[in-house]
């Protein structure tokens, strides 16, 4: 069950990432996977940096997360490219994000090689934990971001309706740079966080794309609250199956994602704010 | 630079002049051109490490051979195409048979690969040495009695061994046994090669639990768990990816690693990764044809296992073994059949007779193709052990295998086989 959880924890911050600029900037961003990789990736490299520059052990979850944050500075790189999109076919979304999820692993095999990168001690009990009480904090602090600060109030008038923000004096292309960076974020810091309970390896970021678009199809495409509840039935639904009949581990999240296409076709929570 | 029309008329006298010595010697130049070697290695995905692998071992045979003369006196080029999808592989080595006029195109590692290529490199007369890919169930249906393909060694050859080794080390000491392999043939079949291999040594064991990961997984927090629940005595895993690292990290933070035997049969593939913080002592590992410090190494693979630490500070796996070996036994035959031809370089069907039965040295040993095309090569596994300057385990004491031993003979079914063995 735990290990369910803290699958859940790290599909939750993917597919937060996903529904975040989704939600505002009407983008589907396959791409989300690959900033989940280059996450693991500076992890594993940020660590063994700080350590063997002299940082003491302990302060590593702290490395982690600031290779994640430092690494969202890609993000703004992305968003350039991305605004020749904005107002394009769905299809090219997919096409142009699709583009950079092979871009990414190039990027990465060039860097980092092909061999499975990990931390050089197990780190394990540490990762599980920390992930998996990082949940709470980044929904209820999303949560205050959206709904009580300034910024917030923008973002979401600006996914409501961008001509009305625009033509109320918001700069529309500025509050998307920060919320694409901000959806990067949480895929790189997602990755760095896995880094202590696995080893980055250069497939990862694709297999749990197809993961996150089952989270955001249970959840409702948009919702804060979905990508919290799909993300939780996923990584339980996986974890009873293994458990209980291994044979359909894969098949049991698919179940529900067709269930909820058919009952509830929005999606669990699609009527919640982004 | 031509500056006038007279010292034009000398450079275009000049140019005809060499183009007419050219053609002089154009049938000696023939003769002396480059062989031609095409290569398919996967470069994305799962198995891109594997690829990369197999070009390092390709690249060191090549040099090695320029450097002394070539085959047959003709210098070796390499045309490397990616090994993806089936459909845009098999296109890939049409292009190089029919348009770079490959003499000879090796690599291949997904048997979904090597079951749409073998029957194209048929169609088209065009000799194809597989790396790995021509291993599975299929493979008989698809490429029957193949003239121009070379297969590798079968499947299974590796839990076979891994098998035998675990009845040795386990007897009387497990009682129940759990699986986790990867959800394709490769995973599936290795598992039932195990459980028959156990009931055949009179093992008395019993299967609690079966999992299933698909190829690629990187999580298994929720397989330990299921593992933990069933407490089965040893677990047998065919997980030769980045997976083996992190199915031994997880299960050894919950504790799994004190109390339960492992046997992981390929993952030698991936040893560097296999850290001793997480992986214990007393499990058995298997790394394929090559064992980058087995304890008799030929002065060849201590030669290899240099280069390849010094160019990419990490030490061989067992694919370059592979890619090697295709090279030096194409080498080989090419010039054995060269030799009877009275010294004309040989056509592909004299090349083709020659490889059968061939036996080389390669990186781990004597290697040879068996006269059916299927691979013949020494395998190495043996007992983890923390004793050594890495900061990941090796084995010791080593324990190599030869295919005649462990790999089925021509004609014989896996299990008919397995039955007929007396222990």
């Amino acid at each position: 069950m735990l290990g369910g959880v803290f699958h859940a924890a790290v599909l939750f911050l993917v597919a937060a990432g996903l529904q975040l600029v989704f939600g505002v900037q009407k983008i589907l961003n396959l791409a989300c996977g690959s900033f989940y990789a280059l996450g693991a990736y500076a992890g594993v490299s940020a660590v063994n940096w700080a350590l063997a520059a002299g940082a003491p052990p302990p302060i590593f979850p702290l490395v982690l997360v600031g290779a994640g944050l430092g690494l969202a500075l890609v993000g703004p790189v992305i968003e350039r490219l991305l605004r020749t999109i904005y107002d394009r076919d769905e299809s090219f979304q997919l096409l142009l994000t699709f583009a950079l999820v092979l871009m990414f692993e190039d990027v990465i095999r060039f860097v980092w090689g092909t061999a499975p990168h990990q931390l050089s001690s197990a780190y394990l009990v540490y990762g599980q934990l920390r992930v998996g009480g990082l949940v709470i904090p980044v929904y209820n602090l999303m949560g205050f971001l959206l709904a009580r600060t300034r910024f917030g109030r923008i973002v979401r008038a600006t996914a409501e309706n961008r001509g009305m923000a625009e033509a109320m004096g918001v700069d529309v292309s500025r509050v998307y740079v920060r919320v694409f960076t901000l959806g990067v974020a949480l895929g790189t810091v997602g990755g760095a966080l896995v880094i202590p309970a696995t080893a980055a390896v250069n497939e990862m970021g694709i297999d749990l794309i197809v993961e996150a678009f089952a989270v955001v199809v249970i959840g409702g495409l948009g919702s804060m609250r979905g990508a919290v509840a799909g993300a939780l039935i996923v990584g339980i639904m996986r974890a009873v199956a293994v458990a209980t009949y291994p044979e359909v581990e894969m098949l049991a999240i698919y179940v529900v994602v067709i269930a909820v296409l058919v009952l509830r076709p929005a999606g669990l929570f699609a009527k919640a704010a982004a | 630079m031509i500056t006038n029309r007279r010292t034009f008329i000398k450079v275009l006298a000049g140019a005809a002049a060499a183009t007419g010595a050219r053609l002089d010697v154009a049938p000696a130049l023939a003769q002396a051109a480059p062989v031609r070697i095409g290569v398919l290695a996967a470069k994305a995905g799962v198995t891109a490490p594997v690829g990369e692998s197999g070009l390092r071992g390709t690249q060191f045979a090549v040099d090695r051979i320029n450097a002394a003369g070539g085959i047959a006196g003709r210098k070796v080029e390499l045309v490397v195409e990616e090994e993806s999808n089936p459909k845009d592989t098999v296109e890939r080595f049409r292009k190089l048979a029919l348009q770079t006029k490959a003499d000879v195109i090796t690599g291949g590692i997904s048997t979904a690969v090597g079951l749409a290529v073998g029957p194209v490199s048929e169609e088209l007369k065009a000799l194809w040495l597989a790396w790995d890919a021509t291993t599975q169930k299929g493979v008989e249906e698809t490429i029957p009695k193949p003239r121009y393909a070379f297969r590798s060694v079968d499947n299974e050859a590796e839990a076979v061994m891994a098998s035998i080794l675990a009845a040795r080390q386990f007897k009387g000491k497990i009682k129940t046994v759990a699986g986790i392999n990867n959800d394709y043939s490769y995973g599936r079949d290795n598992w039932a090669a195990f459980l028959a291999i156990m009931k055949k040594f009179g093992m008395n064991v019993t299967p609690v639990v079966e999992l299933w990961p698909k190829l690629g997984e990187t999580n298994f927090t929720s397989h330990v768990a299921a593992l933990q629940q069933a407490k089965p005595d040893l677990v047998f895993s065919s997980f030769w990816s980045g997976d083996a690292p992190i199915l031994m990290k997880q299960a050894h933070a919950a504790g799994l690693t004190q109390s339960t035997k492992f046997v992981l049969t390929t993952a030698g593939g991936v040893h560097e990764s296999m850290k001793k913080a997480f992986t214990p002592e007393g499990a058995i590992m298997g790394y394929n044809s090559l064992y980058f410090e087995a304890p008799n190494a030929s002065p060849l693979l201590r030669e290899f296992s240099k280069w390849h630490q010094e160019r990419f500070k990490e030490w061989p796996n067992y694919e370059s073994d592979h890619a090697y070996f295709t090279i030096v036994a194409y080498k080989a035959a090419v010039e054995k059949a060269s030799k009877a031809a009275g010294g004309k370089w040989p056509t592909t069907e004299q090349t083709v007779e020659a490889l059968e039965g061939i036996e080389v040295e390669s990186l781990s040993g004597r290697r040879g193709y068996r006269s059916d095309h299927i691979m013949e090569a020494s395998y190495y596994q043996g007992v983890t052990t923390h004793k050594n300057r890495h900061d990941f385990v090796t084995i010791d004491p080593v324990e190599v295998m030869s295919t005649k031993q462990i790999q089925k003979p021509s004609g014989t079914g896996l299990y008919d086989w397995i039955n007929s063995w007396s222990v």
